[in-house]
């Protein structure tokens, strides 16, 4: 198994931590990484479209040449790729961005590479018996909370376009269940954490982050997972904020996916980096660290 | 078929406080939840509030959440649902206030958002001669947005409304974006002043709850998208989003990629003293945990100049 591994800006930003987790991860799995380092960022849904999908058609490009799919660690980026890479099956509009931003480097896309993000490729073609055989420390007893992040969830043409892909939907769930831990469900699960608006609605941005992250406290949870860095640094980053706004004690430590499932691997809470969170994580770690 | 109905009951005024009625009705086999509330209201209950007008799943009127889930009442069919067994939970469609039981509030939810956009064409050249013209492949476009019946869905899954009761909401928006394509139309730059205020078209998330939400297929994510893209081109006049999106454009062009560091004090504005000692708890924290970003000590990825030409490029084809 190998992938074209497309970090993204904010795993060597705003979330370092999940980088080096996620690259060892992939390593203790066997899921062979080769870097795209020669692209750009996906834009975020902040750029327009006339702007990102030529730079995403490049990236696209590019991992079509290496001759791999593309993986990436943020739903965002994913989000935001499978939008794109949609568009641009259209041969008319694909032509077009070839003819008028590409062949001046001598690329062209075709329209034939596949983005999946690492929980996908993990559920999807990993499996979940093989990687269940490879959890070494089962999380028993830890209480844990889903968060997708929007574009792991929508558009259902993008997300979902297959009836076998509906289990998309259902992923985190599953890894909760493969892992051992327990599931502590959430009615936002598939909402928005808050962040795109951060800036436009602080207000509204910091509310969605309380909801959340309120709720799975409220209901037992000792920490929440997510796939998607956004979601880590509004979840996580931005917590004492809202829990300042909305006038209330949350305390949720807020793991990254790659993190969550590498402590399940047998990784100790520091080589997954839990230390570089806003919110304390030592509560998670205590609890792991006591499981056998 | 005997079905189970829970339904949702609120009195009028602001302190009545809500509850639930159940109700069990004989229906026909083919029965939609619609047909038994008006069994329940002429047959058992006759101070049940609803709404209803075309009772074939177009104008949206007699939406209302069927176990959960936001429906036509007119459409939805009992059948599958009583094969469950159990109640049948029918209450008000969220992120609205109640009048009354089913009943909402459409004015503050709906009507009065739409009115705020300024949701009429104000036509060029309206004393001339010729009519104004459209051709079909833009009318195509147009119609896409006219085609909404104002049913609510879209806002009833909107993650904002239920945070921010004041954010226009996805309805509001869509119908605002039908005018935007119009070349008839001369007042889109005035349009898009008024949608780029505070609780606008940037308090969108664009997480495609509204589309997927949509019965129509009009997308309300993507006209809102649209919208967005366009304000960037124009030149965005809400000056928070225009200083966050300049400086991340800029910084993809510098470097091919994001520098998060810069993006947040430059969001801010480099003037902006409260606003960015708003930032220096968390700034302070990140960095004590090694996670902060060092802002303007950014490298320049691999690619960065051929990145570079293709953004000039796309920004001049759109000027």
């Amino acid at each position: 198994m190998k992938y074209a591994f497309y970090p993204g800006c904010v795993s060597k930003g705003g979330c370092p931590e999940l980088y080096p987790s996620a690259v060892r991860v992939a390593a203790k799995l066997g899921i062979e990484l080769e870097e795209m380092k020669d692209v750009a960022c996906t834009g975020a849904g902040v750029l327009p479209q006339y702007i990102s999908d030529p730079i995403n058609a490049r990236t696209f490009a590019k991992a079509e040449r290496m001759g791999l799919p593309i993986m990436t660690i943020c739903s965002t980026c994913q989000g935001v790729f499978g939008q794109a890479n949609l568009r641009l099956q259209d041969a008319e509009y694909r032509a077009r961005i070839n003819r008028e931003y590409l062949a001046e480097e001598g690329l062209e896309y075709k329209g034939t590479t596949e983005i999946k993000h690492l929980l996908w490729v993990v559920m999807e073609d990993y499996g979940a018996d093989k990687l269940k055989a490879m959890v070494s420390k089962p999380l028993k007893g830890l209480k844990v909370s889903p968060f997708y992040g929007c574009f792991l969830r929508r558009p259902p043409e993008v997300v979902t376009p297959t009836k076998e892909s509906n289990a998309r939907k259902t992923y985190l769930e599953k890894l909760i269940d493969i892992v051992g831990a327990e599931l502590t469900d959430i009615s936002g699960k598939g909402k928005c954490c808050g962040f795109p608006v951060l800036t436009a609605n602080e207000e509204s941005s910091l509310g969605m982050t309380a909801k959340h992250t309120g709720e799975a406290k409220s209901k037992g949870a000792d920490c929440m997972v997510t796939p998607c860095p956004l979601c880590h640094l509004s979840l996580d980053g931005n917590q004492p904020r809202a829990e300042q706004q909305e006038g209330k004690s949350i305390g949720l430590p807020i793991l990254h996916m790659p993190q969550f499932l590498g402590l399940a691997l047998g990784f100790s809470p520091a080589e997954m980096y839990l230390k570089r969170h806003i919110v304390s994580t030592m509560a998670v770690e205590s609890k792991v660290n006591m499981m056998t | 078929m005997q079905a189970k109905f829970s339904v949702y009951r609120k009195e009028p005024g602001a302190h009545s406080k809500p509850g639930r009625s159940t109700y069990t009705v004989e229906l026909a086999d083919d029965a939609t939840v619609m047909d038994a509330l008006l069994k329940i209201r002429d047959e058992q209950d006759p101070t049940l509030g609803f709404r209803g007008s075309c009772l074939h799943g177009y104008c949206g009127d007699c939406t209302v959440r069927v176990n959960g889930k936001a429906a036509f009442s007119c459409t939805a069919r009992v059948a599958p649902l009583a094969a469950k067994g159990g109640e049948i939970a029918v209450e008000p469609i969220r992120n609205m206030p109640v009048v009354k039981d089913l009943i909402s509030d459409w004015d503050a939810f709906l009507w009065e958002k739409i009115d705020s956009t300024k949701p009429w064409m104000e036509p060029k050249d309206a004393d001339g001669a010729a009519e104004p013209q459209i051709d079909d492949k833009l009318m195509a476009r147009v119609r896409q947005a006219m085609s909404c019946n104002y049913c609510g869905l879209c806002d009833e899954g909107c993650t904002v409304l239920p945070v921010d009761f004041k954010f226009v909401g996805p309805a509001a928006l869509t119908k605002a974006s039908r005018f935007l394509f119009d070349p008839r139309d001369q007042a889109t730059a005035e349009r898009l002043r008024i949608l780029e205020r505070p609780k606008g078209m940037w308090d969108c998330v664009h997480c495609f709850e509204a589309s997927e939400h949509c019965p129509r297929e009009i997308a309300p994510t993507e006209r809102i998208v649209e919208m967005r893209d366009e304000a960037f081109k124009r030149g965005i006049t809400n000056e928070k989003v225009a200083r966050h999106h300049l400086s991340f454009a800029a910084s993809v062009k510098r470097s091919g990629w994001l520098d998060e560091g810069r993006l947040a004090i430059e969001s801010e504005g480099l003037t902006n003293v409260s606003g960015l000692m708003k930032l220096l708890p968390t700034a302070a924290k990140a960095i004590a945990r090694g996670k902060a970003p060092i802002p303007y000590l950014h490298p320049k990825r691999p690619g960065a100049d051929r990145i570079a030409r293709i953004i000039e490029k796309a920004e001049a084809k759109e000027k």
